[in-house]
């Protein structure tokens, strides 16, 4: 089948046309979907927390890659999850969903929603994998809706095969003290889009957001965060690591969105960027929307290369070249990597990202 | 501490002395709106060369397929159909203030002109409406073989002639967006500045632009060129009467900053809140040369305003400094684009901007680094104050990077007067109210540092602070 999508991740405020920043478009040849062949949850679930296979009816928040690409997950839908964490239970084990692109599965379409009621919380951790063969599709959605002091984690890492079309879109919602956390790493894919919009409603909601990508060989990573503070004292934190390498592609956005009345709400968002090849592209559009007097926003971001004085530190330390670049690397990623409570998806990143640093030629 | 009680008045700007307005007495005019015919009228009053009438013709083409910006504030109040687009004032050029006709001649007497040009300028240009009715330049400075003069004496000049041929709107290209095509149709009036290889000019050249005339548009076009190892320092300031009719301001400059040259444009905008202003300004920079911008946008109902610098020798370097006041009724998207076109090639944007009093403040820019442009640095700061929640304060900044060995940095910050400072102000025996107002100064000071003196404590009284309670 084919998919089209004319605007996805369009920023809240459009800039110059000419940055091709504004908004991205997609036109690809999907594989056929059909249901997940075989069992994506692991088997111990955590204690009182209701897991089913069936999408949630009813009005679900905003996404960040926008409207067209909600539609098309839902009318696609192949696989997914609604979880439902009863009021008061504290989950103390993490829901993992683990996907595997093959050939019995080339497509996968995954819808989930993600309830947690007042005073509880959750973890929900899904991980997108191949083997190397297949050119592969994978385009999920969740929503997560943080109900009055709950708390959700969302992780979510893409490890795909580089010609695997890719995209994760999530829209969340956190009411008064609901606190959404959500760590995605963006690994691999021949395209890989990430689109996440959280509307922080209630007084005291807070969104920390944790992201990671990596980007080599011909590589497109393409990106919309936007944290909405409506209520007072909200509190938004948009940290974003990455290193492109080879001819790579990366665009950005981050928005951070005080609506009027969001008294004495805190916005930082910042992203941190290696580069490693002179043949890469970085585009980085930081927005800091504000029609509220009494709130605090900030955005740093910087990019460029491994600074030297680092380096030749580590060098002096008996380290070579490479595996000064790879410690380093591994040290900007470490912050979102901790977040996983998953050891092996842990062991997995890193294994990932060793083995495509060793495609780093040292600088003769 | 005290939180309640009146919240502090930050004063809008007093405009009184740019409100007065002069009777209409134009010695010609076109027709409102625009059309083929107005274009070739008012090439024929300008007695253009032919390639200009061509050139125009070409541009109002360009203009009619363009369409609007789909960003940015909304320009809905701007009918061109409303807009006379050329007005000529009832006087020549005069090279002395005396030969000026009184009304003229006071208009820019309030505004100060003939006294700074007395005082610490080394040439005056002054344009009323479409056309320059006053250009002098000091005779030191002509000696130096410094040009300065209207843009029209330029283009009939047989030596500077083919100089602005050359030059002209091959910078900005009509193309580029809308506006600057209807510049190309319409333009009248403006500046021209040669400065040949290895002078220094000492104390600053000043253009000052006068729209008085309602439902006008002025579209001066200022072209400045800078010869290797020469340096100029150039000061632009415009300002209107208040009108309740939409007035246009679609000015176009460019400016060729040869190698190791130096060049500082500063703009003091000051229109009134009926104006569109519409601007356009680019400058390009050749080997190890520099371009400082310094720029004030306190007037205007509308401002699209992003003065662009293309670093196109190694070692070029470009520094934007730049604050935006913006009040009741305006909306003020201005900042700055820089392109790295070539290795080691280094530029610093740096702004400002308050907002108060339901206006809107829009912070706009893109940094560009194209593959080649090895070994470049490029940083961006800028903070926004709110002083109300009826305000509003957008920062856009965008980043293209498509090389690796760079250092790129970004920092974007927005807040209010933060009750901590005042508190700790308070504690050194400061009062409350002298603790704020030294912070809204202390605010925009670096901006104020790098004006010219005599604008520094315009903008210091522009943003007079009348303290009564607290803020918040």
């Amino acid at each position: 089948m084919n998919l089209s999508f004319k605007q996805i991740n369009a920023l809240p405020f459009l800039t110059w046309n000419r940055l091709g920043v504004n908004q991205t478009s997609l036109a690809a040849e999907l594989p056929e979907i059909k249901s997940y062949n075989g069992t994506p949850l692991n088997e111990k679930l955590p204690e009182g927390v209701t897991v089913s296979s069936q999408p949630l009816p009813g009005n679900m928040p905003e996404t960040g890659m926008g409207a067209e690409a909600a539609a098309f997950v839902e009318a696609n839908r192949s696989c997914g999850v609604s979880v439902r964490v009863p009021a008061g239970v504290k989950a103390a084990e993490p829901i993992v969903l683990t996907y595997r692109l093959d050939s019995k599965n080339p497509a996968v379409v995954d819808v989930n929603t993600v309830i947690a009621e007042e005073n509880s919380e959750v973890t929900v951790v899904m991980s997108y994998a191949s083997d190397e063969a297949t050119a592969g599709f994978h385009g999920g959605c969740t929503r997560l809706i943080a109900g009055k002091n709950a708390t959700i984690h969302l992780v979510q890492v893409q490890l795909l095969n580089d010609s695997c079309l890719h995209f994760d879109d999530v829209g969340a919602i956190a009411e008064e003290n609901g606190i959404i956390d959500i760590m995605q790493a963006e690994l691999g894919g021949s395209q890989a889009f990430a689109g996440c919009r959280a509307k922080l409603e209630g007084r005291c909601s807070s969104l920390n957001l944790e992201t990671i990508y990596f980007g080599d060989r011909k590589r497109s990573i393409d990106i919309n965060y936007v944290a909405e503070h409506i209520g007072k004292k909200t509190a938004s934190e948009i940290h974003v690591n990455g290193a492109l390498l080879d001819e790579s592609r990366k665009t950005f956005r981050g928005t951070i969105d005080f609506v009027r009345g969001a008294k004495q709400a805190v916005g930082h968002e910042s992203e941190y960027n290696l580069m490693f090849s002179p043949k890469v592209r970085n585009r980085t559009v930081p927005l800091i929307l504000c029609a509220e007097e009494d709130v605090e926003g900030q955005h740093a971001a910087s990019s460029g290369k491994i600074d030297d004085t680092k380096l030749f530190y580590l060098m002096s330390r008996g380290l070579d070249e490479l595996a000064a670049k790879k410690l380093i690397i591994e040290a900007q990623f470490q912050p979102a990597t901790d977040k996983i409570p998953v050891e092996s998806l842990q062991n997995a990143i890193s294994e990932y990202v060793k083995e495509r640093l060793n495609t780093i030629e040292p600088v003769s | 501490m005290k939180t309640t009680g009146n919240k502090t008045y930050v004063e809008d700007i007093d405009r009184s002395v740019y409100d007065i307005k002069d009777k209409v007495d134009a010695a010609y005019q076109v027709a409102q709106g625009l059309t083929p015919e107005i274009v070739r009228e008012i090439s024929e009053a300008k007695n253009d060369p032919e390639w200009m009438r061509e050139f125009r013709l070409k541009s109002l083409e360009i203009y009619n397929r363009l369409s609007l910006p789909n960003w940015g504030p909304s320009l809905e109040g701007l009918n061109m159909d409303n807009i006379v687009t050329y007005i000529r004032p009832n006087t020549a050029m005069r090279g002395n203030w005396k030969e000026v006709p009184d009304d003229i001649k006071n208009t820019f007497e309030r505004l100060g002109i003939p006294e700074a040009e007395r005082k610490s300028l080394a040439g005056v240009g002054a344009q009323y409406d479409s056309e320059v009715v006053y250009h002098n330049v000091r005779e030191e400075v002509r000696r130096q073989g410094v040009i300065y003069t209207d843009m029209e004496s330029a283009l009939h000049d047989p030596v500077y002639g083919p100089m602005v041929k050359e030059h002209f709107m091959k910078l900005v290209p009509p193309e580029d967006h809308k506006f600057v095509a209807l510049h190309g149709a319409v333009w009248s009036g403006g500046s021209f500045v040669y400065v040949p290889e290895g002078v220094q000019v000492e104390i600053p050249l000043q253009s000052y632009f006068r729209l008085n005339a309602p439902g006008a548009g002025q579209f001066e076009h200022t072209l400045i060129i800078v010869e290797k190892g020469a340096s100029l320092h150039f000061i632009e300031g415009c300002s209107a009467p208040k009108y309740n009719v939409a007035n246009l301001h679609a000015g176009c400059v460019e400016l060729y900053v040869a190698e190791n040259a130096r060049l500082r444009y500063s703009t003091i905008e000051n229109w009134s809140k009926n104006m569109y202003n519409l601007n356009t300004k680019r400058a390009v920079v050749e080997k190890g040369g520099t371009i400082e911008w310094v720029s004030g946008s306190f007037g205007s109902h509308v401002s699209y305003l992003y003065p662009m610098s293309i670093l196109k020798g190694e070692n070029s370097r470009m520094e934007f400094t730049g604050i935006t006041f913006a009040g009741n009724g305006q909306s003020l998207d201005t900042g700055a684009k820089v392109v790295h076109a070539a290795p080691h090639t280094y530029s610093n944007i740096n702004t400002k901007s308050i907002s108060k009093d339901g206006g809107n403040c829009t912070y706009r820019s893109s940094v560009t680094v194209l593959p080649n442009a090895n070994d470049c640095k490029s940083s961006v700061s800028c903070e926004s104050l709110m002083l109300d929640d009826r305000s509003r304060s957008d920062t856009i900044p965008a980043m293209d990077i498509q090389n690796d060995n760079v250092d790129i940095g970004h920092e974007a910050k927005i807040g209010r007067i933060s009750d901590e400072a005042i508190f700790y102000l308070m504690s050194r025996g400061i009062s409350e109210d002298d603790a704020k107002a030294m912070i809204v100064t202390g605010f925009a000071e670096p901006i104020a540092k790098e004006l010219p003196v005599e604008y520094a404590v315009e903008m210091n009284n522009l943003i007079k602070l009348e303290m009564e309670g607290s803020i918040g």
